[in-house]
C-alpha cells in the first residue's frame, strides 16, 4: 500500500478556510481466499474459490478549529485523490472534544500472529485444502450424513497506523479457518492465525459427527419447567458473551443505554455471581483475538473486564475512555483471546450427569432479535439433546426463556469444560418448554 | 434520462474496460461476468442531546466471476479500476478455476441468457452529491429534543442514514445493465432509564436525503418513534407472557418477518438440496403449503428500501409468487440454479458487494390475503384498543375470547433445511373484550407449514415500508416487506409464542 499521497494531502491540505491540525490514519491491505461447499458441492457457483485484494483505511482528522472528521477512504482517493477526499471529509466535520485524541510513539508488544503457509493459502496456493476437504468428505460418508456445507478461508495482510503526534508502527497477520455444517442441523469449525493440525481437526469433525448424529434420535417430549440447562461454548459466545460485551461496550455505558451504569464500575458492589471473571489477553500468540496494536495505534495489553462479578472497566476506544474518564483499553478481537470464568469448572461428562432430566442446547435462533439491556431471553432452541440418567437421550425442540443477569448471579451456575473447545459452556436452570 | 449521479457517471466511464476483459474472456474460452460497484454512505447519530458521530465512507471496485468452458467458476476482486491490475485479477480467476478440479470442484450448469442493455437510474441522485451533513445534525437534535419532550425519561438515539449503491454488469455474452439503488433511512433506539433497561427501535426509510424534509414521512416517524419510547418506558414493568399455543394477531411488519424468515428463504433455489420446499433438489411447485386465501410475492418495489431491479448476473429481476392461493408456484433463482431446480428464471441473485459471490435472494416479499377486512385511517392509528375494535367488530373475539396481538417486529432467523423459523416481536398485548395488557416481547417459533395455514383473516390495506437488513452465507443486503396492517392466525401446535 502507498500512503504517501494521503500522508502529504494531511499535511499540506486547507479545506473551508481550516488546515488540519492532528491525524490519524489506519490502513489495511489485505489479500484474502476462501472456498465454499454448499450441500456437498464445493466450490459451487453460490460458493465459489473466491480472491480479494483491497485496501482499508480509516483517518480521524482534527480540524484547526476544533471540529472532528472521521472517514473511511477507498484505495483510489488514498492513492491517487486524497487532497480532494480531505475536502470531502470537511463537510462532514462536527464538534466532538471526546474524539480529538491523537496518539504518539509508544511501545509495542511482539505478538506472534504471521503464518507463512496461510499467506501462501491466501495468495491462491490452494492444494492444501484438499487433503482437508477430503477428511470431510470421508467422514460425512462414513457417518451416514446427509449433506454438509461450510467454507475454508485463508487471508494475509499489513496493517498500520500512522499519526501526527509520531506514531508509525505497523505489522503483518494471517488467519484461517474453517467450519462446517452437518445436516443442516450443526456445525463446527476453527480460527485462528494458522490452520489447526491435522489431529485437531479430525478430533473436531469426529466430535462433531457424532453430535450430529446424537440429534437423529428423537426423545419424547417434556412438560415445560425450570430444569437444568447445559449452553453449549456456541450458544455462550453467541448469546452470553454477547450480550455481556454489548452491555460492556462504552458508548453503550456512556450514553446510559447498558444494563450497567458508568457508576458501577469500579465499585465493590457485585453485578454478577462473585467468582465469575471476564477478561481478554490479545497478547496470546497465535489466537484470532490477537494483535500489536489497535486501530487507533494503542499498543495491545490484556485487560479485565470484570472480576469477581464486579465491573471493572468497560471496552473503551480513546472516545468513550475520554468520555468516562477511564483509561482506553484492548477491545477482543476474536473470542479465542477472552477469559470467561468462574472459581471452577466441571467437565462435560460431569455436566451431562448432574443435569439428569435437563437438556444440552446445542444451538439457539433469535439471539439478534434479544434485548440485551433488559437481559430477558427468549431463544428458539431446535437442536436440543435430551439428558437423563443414562445420559444423552436423544433430540428435542423447545424454547429456552429466562433472564441472563439472574442466570449468572445463580449459586448453582457450573462452568463446564468442553473438548477443543476456549469458551466454557455453562450449566443453570432456566424454563425450557419442549415444542 | 436524469441527470446521473457522479457514481452513475464513473460506471458509465469503464465501458473500455468492460470490454476488454470481455475479450480477454472470450480469447482464453472463457464467459465472463464482471461485476463494477461505486457507493457512498453517509451516518449522523445523535445520542442524549449531542452529535455523537458524523461518518462518510465511499467504496468502489470490481469484481471478475470467470466461468469456463467445463463449467467451473472462480471469482476475484480488487478495490480499483485500474486496466492492468484487472487484467491480472481476470487471469488470477480463470487459473484458480480451471485448477479447481483438484480439490473436487464439479462443474456447474449455467443458464441460456438473452444479453440486454439497459439502465435503470431512479430521479433524483444528483441530491446524494451534495448531503447538507450539518443540516441532517441539526435536523436530529430537534426531532430528539421533541421526542424527549413528548416521552420524558427515556434515552433516545437517532440516526439518518443515506447510501447510494450503483453497480454496472456486464457479460462477456455482450450484457450490460447498469442501475442505482438509493437508500435512506432514519432510525431511533429508545431505551428506559431505570434499574432494568429495555430497548425498542422505530424506523422510516425513502429514497431521497430529503426524507427529513418530507412531512408526511416525518408525522409517521413521529408517531412510531413516540410509540417505541413509551413502549420502551412501560416494558420494564410488564409481566412475562406463559409459553404456548394461542390465536394470535399479528401486525404487517411481523408478517413480513413471517413471509422472509418462514418462506423466503425456504424458496431460495440455491438452497434446493436440503430446502423443506424442495424434494430431489427440484422445488415443489403445485404443492399445497397453506391456506387457500394466502399468497406470499416478491419483487422490487419502486421507491422501496431493498429496490434491486436487475439481478447480480445482470438479469432483469421478476416478480416471484412464491405461494398463489396456498401453492407453491416461484421460487427465487438465478442462471445457476434455475435449470436445476426445475423452475423459471427469476432473476433473484443480489450480492452485498463486488466481493461476494451473487445468491438467491429475496428484495420485498409480502403476504397477500384475498378480501382483507375494512381498516380505515393510517397504520399508525392503531393501537391496541383500536385493534381490539377491529377484532370484535370482525367476530374475532367472539370466535376467541383472548387474543394475543403481536406487534412491531425486531428481527427473525430460519433453518431452511428443517423449515423451524423465529421471530421477535417488541412488545406481547393480550386483547379481549375486557380490555387489553402489555406483555414483555417473546420469541415466535414454528414451522412455515403450520404459519401459513394458520392465516385466517387479514384487515386493512397492503404496507409493504418493513425494513431490514437479511444476512446469508456471510453477506448482508437491505430487505423489507409487509402485508396488510394485521393478520390473525389461528391457534396451532405448530406455532409456538416462547414465554419471556
Amino acid at each position: 500500500m502507498d500512503l504517501a499521497p494521503l500522508l502529504d494531502a494531511l499535511r499540506c491540505t486547507r479545506a473551508d478556510g481550516r488546515s488540519i491540525s492532528a491525524w490519524s490514519v489506519f490502513a489495511s491491505a489485505s489479500r484474502r481466499l476462501t472456498l465454499g461447499t454448499k450441500d456437498r458441492e464445493t466450490g459451487n457457483p453460490h460458493a465459489p474459490l473466491n480472491l480479494a485484494e483491497g485496501l482499508t483505511v480509516r483517518a480521524t482528522i482534527v480540524w484547526d478549529d476544533g471540529r472532528v472528521s472521521r472517514a473511511a477512504l477507498e484505495r483510489r482517493q488514498v492513492e491517487r485523490e486524497p487532497g480532494p477526499a480531505l475536502v470531502a471529509a470537511r463537510a462532514s466535520a462536527y464538534d466532538d472534544p471526546d474524539a480529538r485524541d491523537v496518539l504518539g510513539p509508544a511501545t509495542f508488544p511482539d505478538v506472534p500472529v504471521l503464518d507463512p503457509g496461510t499467506e501462501r493459502l491466501a495468495a491462491g496456493e490452494i492444494a492444501p485444502l484438499a487433503a482437508r476437504l477430503a477428511a470431510i468428505r470421508d467422514r460425512v460418508s462414513a457417518g451416514g450424513i446427509r449433506t454438509w456445507s461450510g467454507s475454508f478461508h485463508a487471508s494475509s495482510g499489513t496493517a498500520c497506523v500512522v499519526t501526527s503526534a509520531g506514531l508509525d508502527v505497523s505489522g503483518r497477520g494471517t488467519s484461517a479457518g474453517w467450519h462446517a455444517t452437518l445436516d443442516g442441523e450443526f456445525g463446527a469449525g476453527h480460527s485462528a492465525r494458522a490452520p489447526e493440525s491435522d489431529a485437531d481437526f479430525a478430533a473436531r469433525l469426529d466430535r462433531l459427527v457424532a453430535t450430529v448424529l446424537d440429534l437423529r434420535r428423537a426423545a419424547p417430549g417434556r412438560p415445560g419447567g425450570v430444569v437444568p440447562v447445559i449452553l453449549h461454548p456456541d450458544v455462550v459466545e453467541e448469546y452470553v458473551l454477547g450480550a455481556l460485551f454489548h452491555n460492556l461496550e462504552g458508548a453503550a455505558v456512556a450514553h446510559r443505554t447498558s444494563a450497567f451504569r458508568s457508576d458501577q464500575f469500579g465499585l465493590d458492589t457485585p453485578v454478577l455471581r462473585e467468582d465469575i471473571a471476564l477478561t481478554n489477553n490479545p497478547l496470546t500468540p497465535m489466537r484470532a483475538g490477537a494483535y500489536r496494536f489497535s486501530p487507533e495505534g494503542l499498543p495491545a495489553a490484556p485487560v479485565t473486564f470484570i472480576d469477581r462479578g464486579r465491573l471493572v472497566a468497560p471496552v473503551l476506544e480513546l472516545k468513550y475512555a475520554r468520555r468516562l474518564g477511564l483509561a482506553p483499553n484492548s477491545a477482543p478481537g476474536a473470542l479465542d483471546t477472552v477469559g470467561f470464568s468462574g472459581s471452577s469448572a466441571i467437565d462435560e461428562a460431569a455436566a451431562i450427569a448432574r443435569a439428569a432430566g435437563g437438556v444440552l442446547v446445542l444451538n439457539v435462533l433469535g439471539v439478534h432479535t434479544q434485548d440485551f439491556t433488559s437481559g430477558d431471553f427468549s431463544l428458539s432452541a431446535p437442536q436440543v439433546l435430551a439428558l437423563g440418567s443414562s445420559g444423552i437421550e436423544g433430540r428435542l425442540r423447545g424454547t429456552i426463556s429466562g433472564n441472563l443477569f439472574a442466570l449468572l448471579r445463580a449459586a448453582d451456575l457450573e462452568f463446564v469444560r468442553f473438548p477443543g473447545e476456549h469458551t466454557p459452556g455453562l450449566l443453570a436452570r432456566c424454563r425450557f418448554d419442549s415444542a | 434520462m436524469p441527470d446521473p449521479s457522479r457514481l452513475v457517471s464513473e460506471l458509465e466511464q469503464l465501458s473500455g474496460l468492460a470490454r476488454a476483459l470481455g475479450d480477454r474472456a472470450r480469447r482464453r474460452g472463457a464467459f465472463l461476468i464482471w461485476r463494477a460497484q461505486a457507493r457512498a454512505v453517509t451516518r449522523v447519530a445523535v445520542k442524549s442531546g449531542r452529535v455523537e458521530d458524523v461518518s462518510t465512507s465511499s467504496g468502489s471496485g470490481h469484481g471478475v466471476h470467470v466461468l469456463t468452458s467445463e463449467g467451473r467458476t472462480a471469482l476475484a476482486s480488487r478495490d480499483d479500476f485500474l486496466p492492468g491490475p484487472a487484467e491480472e485479477l481476470f487471469d488470477r480467476a480463470a487459473t484458480a478455476a480451471e485448477a479447481a478440479a483438484g480439490l473436487g470442484v464439479d462443474p456447474a450448469g449455467f443458464a441460456s441468457l438473452t444479453p440486454e442493455t439497459a439502465r435503470a437510474i431512479p430521479d433524483g441522485l444528483q441530491a446524494f452529491d451534495r448531503i447538507d451533513l450539518a443540516g441532517h445534525a441539526r435536523r436530529l437534535v430537534e426531532l430528539e429534543r421533541e421526542l424527549g419532550g413528548r416521552v420524558p425519561d427515556v434515552t433516545l438515539a437517532l440516526t439518518f442514514a443515506t447510501d447510494l449503491d450503483a453497480w454496472r454488469v456486464a457479460r462477456s455474452d455482450g450484457a450490460d445493465v447498469l442501475w442505482a439503488m438509493p437508500r435512506c433511512s432514519l432510525r431511533l433506539s429508545a431505551s428506559s432509564s431505570g434499574d432494568s433497561r429495555h430497548t425498542v427501535g422505530a424506523a422510516i426509510s425513502g429514497a431521497s436525503p430529503t426524507l427529513l424534509d418530507d412531512s408526511e414521512a416525518m408525522t409517521t416517524f413521529l408517531k412510531r418513534a413516540e410509540e417505541a419510547a413509551r413502549l420502551a418506558r412501560a416494558l420494564p414493568d410488564a409481566p412475562v407472557h406463559p409459553a404456548g399455543a394461542f390465536p394470535l394477531v399479528i401486525d404487517y411488519a411481523l408478517a413480513k418477518g413471517l413471509a422472509h424468515e418462514a418462506f423466503g428463504h425456504a424458496a431460495e433455489a440455491d438452497g434446493f438440496r436440503s430446502s423443506v420446499l424442495a424434494k430431489g433438489g427440484r422445488f415443489r411447485s403445485g404443492d399445497e403449503v397453506g391456506a387457500s386465501h394466502v399468497s406470499v410475492i416478491d419483487e422490487p418495489v419502486p421507491g422501496d428500501h431493498a429496490w434491486q431491479p436487475f439481478s447480480s448476473t445482470g438479469v432483469r429481476r421478476d416478480r416471484a409468487t412464491i405461494v398463489d392461493h396456498g401453492r407453491l408456484r416461484d421460487a427465487l433463482t438465478d442462471a445457476w440454479s434455475a435449470g436445476p431446480s426445475g423452475v423459471r428464471l427469476t432473476g433473484a441473485d443480489r450480492a452485498e458487494s463486488f466481493r461476494s459471490a451473487p445468491l438467491p435472494r429475496m428484495t420485498n416479499i409480502r403476504i397477500e390475503i384475498d378480501a382483507p377486512l375494512h381498516a380505515p385511517g393510517r397504520f399508525e392509528d392503531y393501537g391496541p384498543a383500536e385493534v381490539r375494535d377491529l377484532l370484535g367488530a370482525a367476530g374475532v373475539l367472539a370466535r376467541h375470547p383472548r387474543v394475543v396481538y403481536l406487534s412491531g417486529y425486531s428481527g427473525g432467523q430460519v433453518n431452511p433445511a428443517t423449515g423451524d423459523f423465529v421471530f421477535n416481536c417488541k412488545s406481547i398485548y393480550t386483547i379481549s373484550p375486557g380490555g387489553v395488557a402489555l406483555h414483555k416481547p417473546a420469541i415466535f417459533s414454528g414451522s412455515m407449514f403450520d404459519a401459513l395455514h394458520a392465516i385466517r383473516e387479514g384487515f386493512g390495506p397492503l404496507l409493504l415500508d418493513a425494513i431490514g437488513t437479511c444476512g446469508k452465507w456471510g453477506q448482508s443486503v437491505p430487505s423489507s416487506g409487509g402485508s396488510h396492517y394485521f393478520l390473525v392466525l389461528e391457534p396451532s401446535p405448530g406455532i409456538r409464542l416462547g414465554g419471556r
